[in-house]
């Protein structure tokens, strides 16, 4: 069997399975929401840092443009949710387009641009003097699309489409060619790799799939401020889960969501008070003894991580 | 046939004398459980923490006593508080609202502090159709005549804050010669929609003031002496900064470090977290600042619970170790339980509806330490007003407050222009 079926089919489609039940045994469907948002987003940087080496500290500037992207096609346009989340996928790659020349930078330069460009973008949204199209920074409220059910179910969707490209990108001669352009760009060109091209394309597909998890989070969520959709928190989160289970692989990422934020929301369930000492000693242990993620503990033996 | 017909017959008949029959204390719960979230660390841990700790000072108060007198069962009944860490964190609070309510089926639904972390509170609430004991969450969107699962309990909305200062600026102020205003604000909705209103106020007045200068500064903003120089060219006889506390802090700093003296200078913190401005801005620097006078240097009457007096021993008692600061967003917190304890006393059943009712059958009526709790019919607190005063320094150099404005509950003259 290709490895493209076999992970489609091991990884994909039980992981997709699995979410599409849990809400009729667990009641509390935000958190599993929340659980698919992180995982998009995990899989999101996966895709821009584990297979091209950028690491976007400002990955929160798609997520915010995108429910920001959904809002005001409800509010103006009183499109329907589903397509109102399609636009803000586009949404999510005009940015990542307009976006294109932070590409020139690298390492912490281009994680400091891209953090910068993430608060211009929510400071752009939250100026008043646009009140009359994002409401600025007095919040926006979508009553008429609110509808939970269809939001956790598009957002599984979207949880589907970024398992693919990652698929892809783990089984395709692309993929090969950006995690070849990772590691030496130089040599990658002397090779015939179209290094702006490959990395572009990248960017671009980790910008949608943010757009489109900014979407669906605000179709869920349906009102909120844009310092609600812009916290940083998102991107650290989601970097951290990405880290945490190891990049340029499938597992890794969900690994990491898995683990880190269900241990996260543990600890704040049961221990609150001690949240920050267990969170910190967790990622302090992960950064000095497996700072190549959990999936390292299985390569350092030789075993294929998917 | 026949016993199928029997036995619904006798269903019926249980049915009705259950429904019938009056509630017995016997069928009452051992606790009510009330859910909460606070902010430990983060942006918003200053504002969350004193809520939380007045609404627990009252929980503990009222164990001490056996519980709170639940009408619906006609008894007095303990309180479990449930309350999670949101660290300020608002996917974080998402999740743990939504905990609260579907595991661990609280029967009272009350918000963390601030319109951001409330927000996600708003949309679970009404999903889940749990009434909203929304604390200090003054968003004007949450409000709305089509969702009825929310009331605002000790915060007046965004949008009638700065009323006093807009009456004072355009009926007093022509007359002390003030006829040039600037503002300066924060753009996030708490300070945004005050600067929205107090401009709104000024233009409907019709009286002779211009808005000078009218600009607003991301909510991080923490260097303001370019800004004060923009401000000090367009010569404005008064002028209103909108913004947090931290944002006031820094702004207040400025200004004396710069050295500028406004004729008029008003902030919105030196009034509700007087302690923390004190701190860190010094008594020199708060002296004649024109802010909101808190409920606890009005002093007004009470016909439920502790008045100001007794609270402040009550909260020195409890947090004697002064970590968490007494000011505005304390007697936020025991405001919101007090006006709980009222509700399960009026309510005739638990049922998120009945507690709606009850709680706005409370409108008008009840005074606390916080003034008078009054709801407009989307759940909005348009009572509770915050009157205009000014900060002066007594004989022995501590700040006390002034209320200027309105008139009925001022305590003396203001200082104008600035010595």
């Amino acid at each position: 069997m290709p490895s493209f079926v076999r992970h489609l089919l091991l990884i994909v489609a039980p992981l997709i399975a699995a979410f599409a039940i849990l809400p009729g045994v667990y009641d509390n469907h935000l958190l599993l929401f929340n659980f698919v948002i992180f995982l998009i987003l995990a899989q999101g940087v996966n895709i821009i840092y584990g297979f091209t080496g950028y690491l976007p500290f400002g990955y929160v500037g798609f997520f915010g443009a995108g429910a920001y992207g959904f809002a005001i096609m409800v509010m103006h346009f009183q499109t329907p949710a589903p397509l109102a989340v399609l636009v803000a996928g586009v949404v999510g790659v005009l940015l990542g387009l307009l976006l294109t020349p932070l590409l020139r930078l690298s390492g912490a330069y281009f994680a400091i641009a891209n953090l910068a460009a993430a608060l211009a973008v929510l400071h752009f949204v939250a100026n008043p003097a646009l009140e009359s199209i994002t409401k600025g920074p007095y919040g926006v409220a979508l009553n008429g699309t609110f509808n939970p059910t269809l939001a956790y179910v598009g957002a599984v969707i979207i949880l589907a489409l970024t398992l693919g490209i990652v698929v892809f990108l783990r089984n395709s001669s692309f993929g090969m060619a950006l995690q070849a352009v990772r590691e030496d760009a130089v040599s990658a060109a002397m090779a015939g790799v179209n290094v702006v091209k490959m990395r572009v394309i990248a960017w671009l597909a980790s910008a949608l799939v943010a757009g489109l998890a900014g979407g669906v989070f605000a179709w869920y969520v349906s009102v909120f401020y844009p310092d609600n959709v812009f916290s940083n928190d998102f991107s650290i989160f989601a970097i951290v889960f990405a880290l945490f289970g190891g990049v340029a692989t499938i597992m890794g990422p969900i690994v990491g969501v898995l683990i880190l934020y269900g241990v996260y929301n543990l600890i704040g369930f049961t221990t609150p008070q001690y949240f920050q000492l267990i969170y910190g000693v967790l990622i302090m242990a992960l950064v000095l003894f497996l700072p190549a993620g959990l999936v390292s503990l299985a390569t350092r033996r030789g075993w294929n991580v998917p | 046939m026949l016993k199928t017909a029997i036995a619904a017959l006798g269903l019926g008949m249980a049915m009705g004398m259950s429904l019938a029959s009056p509630v017995l204390a016997a069928d009452a719960p051992s606790e009510i459980k009330l859910g909460t979230l606070y902010a430990s660390s983060g942006r918003y841990a200053s504002i969350s923490m004193p809520v939380h700790a007045g609404l627990k000072l009252w929980v503990e108060q009222k164990n001490a006593e056996g519980g709170v007198y639940v009408k619906a069962f006609d008894k007095k009944i303990p309180i479990k508080l449930i309350a999670y860490d949101d660290q300020s964190n608002t996917a974080t609070a998402s999740t743990l609202y939504n905990q609260l309510i579907t595991q661990d089926k609280v029967d009272l639904f009350v918000a963390d502090s601030g319109s951001v972390l409330t927000a996600p509170a708003v949309t679970i609430a009404r999903d889940h159709k749990m009434f909203l004991f929304d604390q200090t969450g003054t968003g004007g969107s949450f409000f709305s005549k089509d969702n009825p699962y929310i009331a605002l309990m000790s915060d007046p909305v965004s949008t009638i804050w700065p009323k006093p200062i807009a009456d004072f600026l355009t009926k007093d102020g022509p007359a002390l010669g003030i006829k040039r205003v600037a503002i300066l604000y924060s753009t996030n909705e708490f300070t945004g929609t005050q600067a929205n209103s107090l401009r709104k106020f000024i233009k409907d007045a019709n009286a002779p003031i211009e808005i000078v200068y009218d600009q607003g500064v991301p909510t991080e903003t923490t260097n303001y002496t370019v800004i004060l120089n923009n401000i000090r060219a367009a010569k404005p006889d008064a002028v209103i900064h909108l913004g947090y506390a931290p944002n006031d802090i820094a702004f207040l700093r400025n200004v004396q470090d710069v050295g500028i003296k406004f004729n008029m200078l008003f902030c919105i913190y030196p009034g509700l977290e007087t302690e923390l401005l004190e701190k860190n801005v010094g008594a020199k620097g708060l002296q004649h600042v024109f802010t909101y006078v808190p409920p606890s240097e009005m002093a007004y009457p009470v016909n439920f619970g502790m008045n100001i007096a007794d609270y402040r021993k009550a909260w020195d008692k409890k947090y004697s170790d002064g970590k968490i600061e007494f000011g505005f967003n304390a007697v936020a917190g025991y405001t919101t339980a007090l006006v709980i304890e009222k509700t399960l006393s009026v309510a005739t059943s638990l049922d998120q509806m009945e507690l709606r009712k009850a709680v706005f059958s409370l409108s008008g009526k009840l005074k606390t330490l916080d003034g008078t709790f009054a709801l407009d019919e989307t759940g909005g607190q348009i009572g509770e007003l915050t009157p205009l005063g000014q900060l002066e320094l007594n004989d022995h150099g501590h700040i006390k407050f002034v209320a200027v404005y309105p008139h009925e509950v001022a305590t003396g003259k203001p200082v104008y222009p600035r010595p």
